[in-house]
């Protein structure tokens, strides 16, 4: 459905280069980075605001590199959703047909759905000023899609919303995304929101892109360190792959098993998520591929639903653990706490040493 | 509190200097003086030649302004530095002085092919509008710049996405947004066209019942030791422009409610 290829382009003294995406039809892609990564500016690019420098871009094999942002039929949905302030609810619905001037006929039956599926019926009297974020929102989203767009644009629209809200929303976002079969690219820094909306995410850092893939392919192996550290993975020590399987970890105290991922001797960085460091208990046994660790609890947060252990082995290495708040409260895990921890051999996996100059 | 009675004490200075200024006029007041010079057919003249030109002028820069403006506000391009520089020419050389580089050009040979062939300013009421023309544009265009900036410019981009092209998105979104600033800027323009006098005086002079706007008349009556008659007009000018200070006013404050 949407092709980058090659895309380079330039915003102030910020560049992005050789970027290249594919969102399938029917699909949701999260676009994922830090700040200053060059999301907004690929974004910018898509809709047409920016004139890019090189590449292409095409939409349902159309190429639409050089159409104006009016006619690339691309819904979009800013941060701070663009409600026009003057005009009631309704008029911001009915911009578009107005717009294009078309027939009532020819828009009103799929905004009438669409009004029902959200339930803003009640609203279309009011002014966006009047609305509560969670009203503003749907809104927003209606009016994107009545539009009829062939690919819809998500600028981090639920950064300003509560949990409960946001998750309100993303449920209302994934029906109809399924229901519509809407072609969607999602900005977002919010790894939950990503996992939870995309079926593929592709990270951008400096204007590059850095990994793209399955949502579940970026969480089990990121591609570098780059991402890794963007992803939130905070266990990463220097190590050497000494075998096949098997890495040399000053800072973790030896040789340990690990997935090597057909990698040749040499430097890596050895990464185990938070979440798969298992914590040694007295009346659970050790996986069979366990690793053992000696050491004591830095500090313990419990966060309610999970908690947080930090952990300085004996090596002085200092791991983050995760696990359900319930963990905690039953052995009653305390900061100074001699612990041992397992770091089973299958969660073990290699980093490149450097990102590679070209991801 | 030493800092909020201080402050608050300067802005009642401000009312103060004004407000005293304009009721020292009383000194030299008199009824019948200024009942004869308001039924006079020259101070009508006078108040119908100044409405006129300084409409006209006013209109005349916004149909500049509004585009110059829009593009300073949204668009990067070659001489836009140059442009905004410029804007504040007509307020850091004196209107008198500008009013003699009108008179200068229409001297030389383009001038005199333009006052020959198109249009006839020096002296004439053309001039009175040209010369207030000068006056406002800068301002004109720096007051609406600050209005389209106020226009997140992505609303025009979400108008784009459903379908608007820029000229659609202008008039639909941009310039109904804009409108407050619109407003004072034509309001505040117009005042200052109104009682424009350097300018004026040094292109279209001083002709009774001619090119005798209000403040020239002010000026002339002054002139000729004409007290009575020339607070009775100093008070027809501050009347018809605090009158338009204070519809703007209500303009304003009835659209942020709207």
């Amino acid at each position: 459905m949407l092709d980058i290829e090659g895309l380079a382009a330039r915003a102030g003294s910020f560049t992005l280069a050789d970027v290249r995406l594919a969102i399938d039809a029917g699909r949701c892609h999260a676009l994922l980075g830090p700040s200053g990564a060059g999301k907004s500016t690929l974004l910018a690019a898509v809709l047409g605001t920016l004139p890019i420098v090189r590449g292409r871009i095409r939409l349902a094999g159309a190429d639409i590199t050089a159409l104006p942002v009016e006619a690339r039929r691309i819904g979009y949905v800013p941060q701070r959703l663009g409600l026009f302030p003057h005009l009631t609810v309704a008029d911001n619905l009915a911009y578009s047909a107005r717009a294009r001037k078309l027939q009532a006929r020819d828009f009103q039956p799929l905004l009438n759905r669409l009004i029902e599926i959200t339930g803003i019926g009640a609203l279309l009297g009011r002014r966006p000023a009047t609305l509560s974020g969670g009203e503003r929102q749907r809104v927003a989203l209606v009016r994107a899609l009545a539009a009829d767009p062939r690919l819809v644009l998500f600028d981090e629209p639920f950064t300003a919303l509560d949990e409960g809200l946001r998750r309100e929303l993303w449920w209302l976002v994934k029906d109809l995304q399924e229901a519509r079969g809407l072609t969607v690219l999602l900005v977002t820094h919010d790894l939950a929101e990503a996992h939870f909306l995309a079926d593929r995410i592709t990270v951008l850092i400096a204007g590059r892109v850095a990994q793209s893939g399955a949502s579940t392919a970026l969480y089990r192996r990121p591609a570098n360190l780059a991402v890794a550290r963007f992803l939130g993975l905070r266990n990463l020590f220097p190590a050497r792959i000494v075998a096949p399987g098997k890495v040399h970890c000053a800072a973790l105290g030896g040789t340990l098993a690990a997935a090597t991922d057909g990698r040749g001797a040499g430097k890596v960085w050895l990464a185990i998520r938070a979440e798969h460091v298992a914590l040694r208990l007295p009346d659970t046994p050790p996986r069979a591929d366990a690793q053992r660790l000696v050491g004591r609890f830095d500090a313990v947060l419990d966060l309610g639903e999970s908690a947080v252990l930090h952990f300085r082995a004996a090596t002085g290495a200092r791991l983050e653990i995760r696990c359900g708040s319930r963990v905690l409260r039953k052995y009653g895990f305390a900061a100074g706490q001699a612990a041992e921890i397992d770091l089973p051999a299958g969660d073990c996996f290699v980093l490149p040493d450097a990102p590679p100059a070209d991801a | 509190m030493r800092l909020k009675h201080t402050t608050i004490a300067a802005a009642l200075a401000v009312l103060a200097l004004y407000g005293g200024l304009i009721a020292s006029l009383v000194w030299f007041f008199d009824a019948a003086t200024f009942r004869a010079a308001l039924a006079s057919e020259r101070t009508l003249f006078s108040v119908r030649l100044s409405l006129i030109a300084a409409t006209v002028s006013t209109l005349l820069a916004l149909l500049f302004a509004v585009p110059a403006a829009y593009a300073l506000s949204r668009f990067p391009f070659r001489g836009r530095e140059a442009v905004e520089t410029v804007l504040e020419f007509p307020i850091i050389v004196s209107p008198a002085a500008l009013g003699a580089i009108l008179l200068i050009f229409f001297n030389n040979p383009l001038g005199e092919w333009l006052q020959a062939n198109v249009i006839h300013f020096v002296f004439a009421f053309a001039g009175i509008v040209l010369a207030q023309f000068v006056t406002i544009l800068g301002v004109a265009v720096r007051m609406l710049k600050t209005a389209f900036d106020a226009v997140p410019v992505e609303l025009e981009t979400v108008a784009r996405t459903l379908g608007a092209p820029p000229r659609h998105a202008f008039f639909t979104i941009t310039l109904p947004l804009a409108k407050n600033g619109l407003i004072a800027a034509f309001i505040l323009t117009w005042a200052k066209a109104l009682g424009e006098f350097g300018a004026t005086l040094m292109v279209a002079g001083t002709m009774a019942m001619r090119t005798e706007t209000l403040p020239i008349a002010i000026f002339m009556r002054l002139a000729s030791a004409d007290i009575e008659g020339t607070v009775a007009l100093i008070l027809v000018l501050v009347a018809i422009g605090l009158g338009a200070l204070f519809v703007a006013r209500r303009l304003l404050r009835s659209a942020a409610h709207a």
